[in-house]
């Protein structure tokens, strides 16, 4: 069974997918609030990423969800630079420098610049 | 039928705590000092502190427990849930110590114990009986295995249970007796202004709030609009006109890795009633101290007593209550609200058994967002179940940590401010190893200096 990774698109990566072939794929969810690409993620590939980062897990919906935050911008990174969602293999040879920025992400992360 | 508030579990609320100084400092005076330590898990990380059930005793949240067990209790609520006197009771309550420490100690029944916490005298203990547990077969017995609970259980319980951990993981000495707080300690900010233990809630209620119904809705969560739907549709249960208030109990303890920081937690579902989202004549955010076993139906067992004794009149349930894994079945806590669960002492749902519960359960199916309704749609209302957009918890949590605000229709903003407020104190949004180190040394609370009588 697949599983997917869902990458939300806020008004910065909507800028960088407009015009290429991976901007009919956008999903509007939640009333068209939120804006998300859907990659789809073959089973034994889907294996490799739980294992590699620990609190990694599938959700009720199918969805790999606790991966850290660099994995997720390299996900976005690889289908900006492909104009595809085919890019699951390209994300998992990064994985060495993903776990790298992993690991500073698991002790701190920058809070958001709001009032 | 109109309904009324539930008499405490056990009869009467149980209240030990000892408000003048000089009188605690008596207590205190020429005991045997001991003090107290977390629970660790194999890999040295506290899981569990038994101050936190200390707290909820004396308070009465646990009515009719009123200190650690003894031997029959103990079997009496492994074998069918029951306390000696009869009592419905879901969990061991234990003060555990290693045969190392109890050898240093020397106590022997009868005598009483200081409990110190973070140097100060905290409560003391009289010792009825100490008695040695096999902590494998305590963890195993209090949730249940396949083979003797097959009405529910599907998985056997292992390391990866959190719950089965913290009691696998208790010292083989038990020391039972009843407790009594002597030194009355004072909860640090946020926790303060979300502390009303039972005989306080059950006040508070019924003379400020006017409340005559009541409902409670279990969290460890900051609240998605999922929450906030589930909340407001069970709370058109009640009897002749739904419930009068809805009251929030967050459970406070040993927190895991990625959950939300607990003041995040409860100022997230202040923010609920603050901005009117359900206003505040008719929502109230409390908690209670206990390191949550995730025993979904056993669990729900004790939500029930603690909400009873706080004086709510219904209690939701939602699938999967309390639950982490497939180790029960998803509508275990459903099941034994509505038939029972024989090989757990239930013939019938607790709230039908002598000396069983008062508080009335309201089970609750899901919510979701559904884009041709166009609204918070209830699973067994909406037809459009292959449309269905989930509120996944986790979905959100990778939605923060992307420094993405959640549209309105998934997490209010003040929501999502109270969780930004404390990520800029943490520099973290989530629990980290920091975090919890610090928890671990600050606890939720401040005892005030006790000079103790030599
Ligand atoms: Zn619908």
């Amino acid at each position: 069974m697949p599983h997917y990774i869902g990458i939300i698109l806020d008004e910065k990566r909507l800028e960088q997918v407009k015009g290429t072939p991976v901007e009919e794929k956008i999903q509007p969810i939640f009333g068209g609030t939120l804006k998300m690409l859907v990659v789809e993620v073959p089973d034994e590939k889907s294996q490799q990423i739980l294992k590699e980062f620990e609190r990694a897990r599938i959700d009720s919906r199918g969805f790999i969800e606790d991966v850290p935050v660099a994995f997720r911008r390299a996900v976005f990174e690889e289908i900006a630079k492909a104009k595809s969602l085919d890019v699951i293999d390209n994300v998992l040879q990064r994985l060495p420098e993903i776990q790298e920025l992993a690991k500073k992400e698991a002790e701190y992360i920058p809070p958001p610049e709001i009032e | 039928m109109i309904v009324k508030t539930p008499p405490p579990h056990g009869g009467r609320l149980v209240e030990r705590v000892v408000k003048k100084r000089e009188i605690g400092e008596k207590m205190a005076a020429g005991c045997i000092e001991y003090d107290l330590k977390p629970t660790t898990d194999p890999k040295g990380v506290p899981i569990r502190h038994v101050y936190r059930e200390i707290m909820s005793v004396c308070y009465g949240f646990f009515s009719p427990v009123e200190g650690s067990m003894t031997q029959n209790d103990l079997e009496g609520v492994l074998n069918e849930r029951r306390l000696e006197n009869g009592w419905v009771f879901p969990y061991p309550i234990l003060f555990d110590i290693s045969e190392e420490d109890l050898k240093s100690l020397d106590v022997k029944e009868g005598d009483r114990l200081l409990l110190k916490l973070k140097g100060q005298p905290f409560a003391v203990t009289d010792v009825e009986e100490i008695y040695k547990i096999d902590p494998l077969d305590v963890a195993t017995r209090t949730f249940g295995t396949p083979e003797k609970n097959p009405e529910v259980v599907r998985e056997a319980f292992n390391e990866k249970h959190p719950g089965w951990v913290i009691y696998k993981c208790m010292n083989p000495y038990v020391i039972a007796g009843k407790w009594t707080i002597v030194n009355e300690p004072k909860f640090k900010e946020p926790y303060d202004r979300f502390w009303f233990p039972p005989a306080k809630c059950r006040e508070v209620m019924k003379n400020e709030k006017k409340w005559r119904t009541v409902i409670a809705h279990q969290t460890r969560n900051v609240p998605h609009t999922g929450h906030e739907a589930l909340m407001k549709n069970a709370a058109y249960t009640g009897d002749i006109e739904p419930c009068h208030g809805i009251l929030v109990n967050a459970i406070i303890g040993a927190k895991r890795k990625g959950d939300y920081p607990n003041e995040a937690i409860l100022e997230g579902h202040e923010a609920v009633n603050k901005y009117g989202y359900i206003k505040p004549s008719r929502h109230m955010v409390t908690f209670t101290l206990w390191d949550m076993r995730y025993g979904n139906p056993i669990e729900s067992l004790l939500h029930g007593i603690i909400r009873q004794n706080m004086g709510c009149t219904h209690h939701m349930f939602g699938r999967d209550h309390a639950a982490v894994g497939e180790y029960y079945d998803k509508f275990a806590t459903q099941i034994l609200w509505t038939e029972g669960i024989p090989s757990f002492g239930f013939e019938a749902p607790p709230n039908e058994v002598d000396l069983g519960l008062r508080i009335i359960p309201q089970n609750m199916a899901e919510f979701w967002y559904c884009p041709i309704c166009q609204e918070i749609a209830y699973s067994e209302s909406c037809g459009h179940t292959d449309a269905k957009q989930k509120f996944s918890g986790s979905f959100l949590r990778g939605m923060v940590a992307e420094g993405v605000m959640p549209p309105t229709v998934v997490m209010r903003p003040e929501v999502y401010k109270a969780i930004v407020k404390w990520w800029k104190v943490f520099n973290y949004p989530f629990v980290n190893n920091k975090y919890l180190e610090n928890l671990d040394r600050e606890l939720e609370i401040d005892l005030p200096p006790m000079e103790v009588p030599a």
